[in-house]
């Protein structure tokens, strides 16, 4: 196998190679410390043991723009049908096309960068694993270009490097849109929109109550957290650590289940039926419309020419 | 741990969605209808709890806790698990929407195992409780990630490296998971007993 | 004035509008909540609900709109049974408010929450906008409708709750606890609310101060039983049986009303019946000389400023500002002294609590924080904990622990301290509060007054210099609050109390501090404060109480000389 695949030895490529890696790592680590000193002297400190933030959810749901005034049922499916048929892209170039829209999207829903890089930020883990162990993993095909970065001996399979690049692209591609998605319009018009959309309503009402919920356990959880702390709480890496997490989850869940029944109680005693009432109107206009059947064509688009295979290899 | 989009075939990333679906409606038949209310609000705090970092030598590591949903849940642990991930996925992108049905069946299916398991297990002392959860976190986040290095095999050969050092890594958090959820389990035990039932 | 619904659903002549005969209740566990309860409610009462913690008030008004179904007994409804067409009828007519906001705030917008009600009635949309508007408007929120709620203060929440119940316009309203949490300004505006309220009034609180304007009938519960139900007028003015039943609030005002000359004379009587009950309170009852002691916590304030040696805490122009940019407070300077009790009193949102923060070391503003002579750094910060000690406002949710003696060893235990020092402290700080022999119990299970000693014990086994308290007194009933007036009166550390109580306020600290908007308007010994005329423009105002109180003692007084 490995003789039908082409291989190039760089020299020193090894010693570029790491350097190239090391560098971010620096630039990471020096902004980071640089970051952390700003915070203690701005008195933000417990940083890493205490940011539970949850972003909110639809921020940017008060701007406004195309996708603001887009009916939110064409908004979702349309939107929606794009995103699966991007997940369905196989070739770099397209998918790379892909994400020039969705970034087209976003900067069109006037959509703060902050919250881009937020979303984007939270796949980097997973993502990244790809992009080093892929090259170094994937097995070799006739076919193959293999580059030896000297002197490592383990080959790096560029094949394996955009296949992970591929992922990369798609991945951002679809979170990207999730922001004009669901960011512009507020939670509950957006369930609402889901429920005409043929959502069950117990499910969309589920949604609901959890997403409130969230923020009252969150509180809950931060003043329960703040008093372990002033009791002299620090987190280590050993078996006390984990048994007061252990504990500090058990009240949690404890205080949680005991909120249920409250909650149940008073949604009974205001006339709670099994159902929630529904109160939001949508109306469509023919815009609207061919917004929605534009996406689903751009999306279409990509995957014929990704299929037709003009491309195939980039 | 979840899976983002444009990593898996499109034909199992839709596959998986039709299986949540399925599984989702059956959670919703076996629960009974004013419990489906509190499902939710019970989702919100497993949702808090998931963004509690754990000190792990010089980094910290999130809990995925699909063990203790199923204890504390049992049949309804599928529900509360693809609304967390739903929220999630709205909220944060640990894995995008196209990906939502893979990711609920990676950490749905074995949080409803966990669920059977701990009945089976638990007996009626604290020592069998504690036992059992423990196993419970810890089998729970191995049958997770183990779900999620076989739907990244079907991605092809390619991905099978990935897979294998996606297990090997979550090794220490499945441990750090049956600690947790042995002391968790104590707590209810000794605490809300009803809850374990 | 209030609409009722139709003349044809109001009860006929002579029938009551709720009708119990010996009801019972038993929880799932077997604990007996409620034990052969008759009761008649008539249209237009306004009732008094008052008992200890854990009394079975809740549990009673839960039956009464079929949360809770009748195990044994009967109760009816406008003449009928609470199940079919008439549960539907109760749970849309009849508007209970728990006392949590948060219960009743499931939506993600205020207006949704509020029009959830009207809606489940059946009503036609532009029908329900209207009311939700109108209910909003009543309550001071319509400007705040489309916010999600955990936006909103604790008193914009509990007035939005009250908003979504009185949008289904009620002819019943049933309050858990209304006042609990709010501060004396948010207190007012729900007190003018429910004056407005023109249907049927059941009212749950230990306030008796806030019942008094409120309600005329008192429904007295004792163990799931009824004790009494008599006029309002009548149980205040009873001291012997407010003390048999955990509720003698007198204490509180004996000396804001001036009048604590001639109540020195009644505090001889002989209180008979109060131990009727010793066997399950025992450790809750106060000896005579404690309770002279209770009464008369008010010691003179301590005359001139102790010498700088003394010095427990000074800050100078200290501030703190939060990520939003918005000032917690700004350039405060203060110092507390050592064996000192100071109260900081302020309406909410006027920067006592992040003060405290700052204090404790969990927030870092900018400015000098000296604590014992010794300049605050960073690292300094860290270590604070050992030396000051908080119980922070709802503290007893914040017990995590499964049993009372590992939540008290907790913070001795991250002091390092060895297993034998961890139990003496234990022993000690659990008989401090009153708790010996609780070491086993499961902290979750104890009444909330309990908890409250719990969570002030944890705390005390680390031995702090300095103790904050923040609203330490909020949702006890009058017998837990006593006590722990008492448990603080005795402790020598330096105090620090935050708190919109001002009686506790009066009764407990030597210096109060009056934060606004992020400064400190004055720092005064505590009874020159109480003589400040300001009072008022700080929205501190307890004149409306001061009166309702000296209303009260003067029937008390009468009932005893005549009795």
């Amino acid at each position: 196998m490995i003789d039908t695949a082409e291989t190039i030895y760089v020299p020193f490529g090894g010693l570029i190679l790491a350097a190239g890696l090391l560098l971010p790592i620096i630039v990471i680590i020096i902004r980071r410390s640089l970051k952390a000193a700003r915070d203690r002297k701005a008195g933000h400190h417990h940083r890493h043991e205490h940011d539970w933030s949850v972003p909110v959810l639809d921020a940017c749901s008060n701007l406004d723009s195309v996708f603001h005034r887009w009916d939110p049922r064409l908004k979702i499916f349309s939107l929606l049908v794009y995103c699966f048929l991007v997940a369905a892209l196989t070739q770099i170039i397209w998918a790379f096309c892909a994400l020039i829209f969705s970034l087209a999207a976003v900067k069109l829903a006037k959509i703060p960068f902050r919250n881009t890089k937020r979303r984007l930020m939270a796949m980097v883990g997973f993502l990244g694993m790809f992009l080093v162990i892929m090259p170094l993993t994937v097995p070799t095909q006739p076919g193959d270009l293999l580059l030896f970065f000297q002197p490592v001996p383990v080959p790096f399979n560029v094949r394996g490097f955009l296949l992970a690049i591929l992922i990369i692209l798609k991945a951002f591609a679809i979170a990207l849109i999730m922001e004009p998605l669901l960011n512009t319009a507020p939670l509950p018009v957006t369930i609402q929109a889901l429920r005409h959309l043929r959502i069950p309503d117990m499910i969309c009402q589920m949604i609901l109550l959890s997403h409130r919920y969230i923020f009252v356990f969150l509180n809950e959880a931060n003043r329960m957290y703040t008093g372990m702390r002033v009791r002299g709480f620090r987190q280590k890496t050993n078996l006390a650590t984990l048994h007061t997490m252990g504990n500090f989850l058990g009240m949690l869940f404890v205080s949680s289940f005991e909120r249920t029944q409250r909650v149940y109680d008073a949604m009974l005693s205001r006339g709670y039926n099994g159902t929630f009432p529904v109160y939001t109107n949508f109306s469509a206009r023919p815009k609207d419309w061919l917004f929605g059947i534009f996406w689903i064509l751009l999306g279409t688009g990509l995957l014929f020419l990704d299929r037709t295979g003009t491309f195939i290899i980039w | 741990m979840h899976i983002s989009d444009g990593v898996l075939p499109i034909s199992v990333t839709i596959g998986c969605f039709a299986a949540t679906i399925a599984l989702t409606a059956v959670g919703v038949r076996k629960t009974p209808a004013e419990s489906l209310p509190k499902v939710a609000v019970v989702t919100s705090a497993f949702f808090v709890s998931s963004l509690i970092h754990v000190p792990l030598g010089p980094t910290s590591v999130h809990l995925l806790l699909p063990g203790l949903v199923g204890i504390l849940l049992g049949p309804s642990a599928f529900i509360s698990i693809v609304l967390g991930l739903t929220l999630q996925s709205l909220m944060f992108q640990f894995g995008g929407i196209t990906a939502l049905g893979a990711n609920s069946i990676m950490m749905g299916i074995p949080a409803l195992m966990i669920g059977w398991l701990f009945k089976q297990l638990k007996g009626s002392t604290l020592k069998g409780h504690a036992i059992a959860g423990a196993l419970g976190g810890f089998l729970g986040t191995v049958l997770s990630v183990g779900f999620l290095a076989a739907l990244l095999y079907t991605g092809g050969e390619d991905f099978l490296g990935v897979g294998k050092i996606a297990f090997i890594a979550s090794l220490p958090v499945s441990i750090i998971e049956a600690i947790i959820a042995y002391f968790t389990v104590i707590f209810l035990f000794k605490v809300k007993p009803e809850l374990l039932k | 004035m209030h609409d009722l619904a139709t003349d044809a659903e109001l009860p006929k002549e002579g029938q009551h509008l709720f009708q119990l005969r010996s009801l019972s209740f038993n929880y799932a566990d077997g604990h007996c909540a409620l034990q052969d309860i008759d009761l008649d409610i008539n249209t237009g009462d306004k009732v008094a609900l008052v008992g200890q913690n854990g009394a079975g008030k809740t549990t009673l008004v839960k039956h009464l709109n079929g949360i809770y179904t009748n195990q044994t007994g009967s109760l009816l409804y406008k003449g009928q049974s609470i199940q079919d067409d008439n549960l539907i009828r109760a749970r849309r007519q009849v508007g209970i408010l728990f006392q949590d906001p948060d219960d009743h705030l499931f939506n993600n917008t205020i207006y949704e929450d509020v029009a959830f009600g009207p809606m489940n009635q059946g009503l036609a949309r532009d029908v329900v906008d209207e009311r939700v508007r109108k209910a909003l408007e009543r309550v001071g929120l319509d400007n705040l409708m489309f916010k999600a709620p955990h936006n909103l203060s604790y008193g914009q929440k509990k007035r939005a709750a009250f908003a979504a119940i009185m949008a289904m316009e009620p002819e019943v309203l049933i309050l858990d606890e209304p006042t609990a949490n709010l501060d004396s300004k948010q207190e007012q505006i729900f007190a003018q609310l429910l004056q407005d309220f023109g249907g049927t009034l059941i009212c749950i609180s230990h306030d008796l101060l806030f019942l008094y304007g409120l309600c005329s009938r008192a429904v007295v519960l004792d163990h799931g039983r009824i004790h009494h139900d008599y006029s309002l007028n009548e149980l205040v003015s009873h001291r012997a049986s407010l003390r048999e039943h955990g509720l003698d609030f007198t204490f509180r005002f004996i000396d804001c009303c001036h009048s604590s000359e001639s109540h020195d004379h009644s505090e001889s009587h002989d209180h008979g019946e109060s131990h009727e009950h010793s066997e399950t309170h025992d450790h809750l009852t106060l000896s005579q000389s404690d309770k002279q002691t209770a009464v008369r916590i008010l010691s003179p304030p301590m005359e001139g400023v102790p010498g700088e040696k003394s010095q427990v805490i000074r800050l100078d122009n200290y501030s703190f500002q939060y990520k939003d940019g918005t000032w917690g407070f700004k350039d405060i300077n203060m110092t507390v002294n050592e064996g000192e009790k100071i109260a900081f009193v302020g309406e909410n949102g006027a920067g006592k609590s992040t003060l405290a923060g700052c204090i404790l070391g969990i927030k870092q503003g900018a400015g000098k924080y000296y604590f014992k002579n010794n300049l605050i750094t960073h690292s300094g910060r860290e270590k604070l904990w050992r030396q000051i000690g908080m119980v922070f406002q709802d503290s007893s949710d914040q017990l995590f622990c499964p049993s009372c003696e590992e939540e008290v060893a907790f913070g001795p235990k991250q002091m390092g301290l060895s297993p034998l020092e961890l139990e003496k402290r234990v022993t000690e700080a659990l008989a401090l509060v009153k708790l010996s022999g609780f070491e086993k119990r499961v902290p979750m299970n104890l009444s909330g007054g309990e908890r409250r000693r719990l969570a002030i014990a944890a705390v005390l086994s680390m031995h702090p210099q300095v103790l904050i308290l923040d609203e330490p007194t909020a949702n006890l009933d009058p017998r837990n609050e006593e006590l722990l007036l008492h448990i603080l009166h005795n402790l020598p550390v330096t105090q620090i109390l935050i708190s919109h109580d001002m009686f506790f306020v009066n009764n407990s600290s030597h210096r109060t501090v009056v934060m606004h908007q992020g400064s400190i308007l004055s720092d005064l010994p505590t009874s020159d404060f109480f003589e400040d005329e300001h009072l008022v423009g700080h929205q501190l105002d307890y004149a409306y109480k001061n009166i309702c109180g000296r209303e009260i003692m003067k029937m008390q007084e009468a009932v005893e000389n005549g009795g």
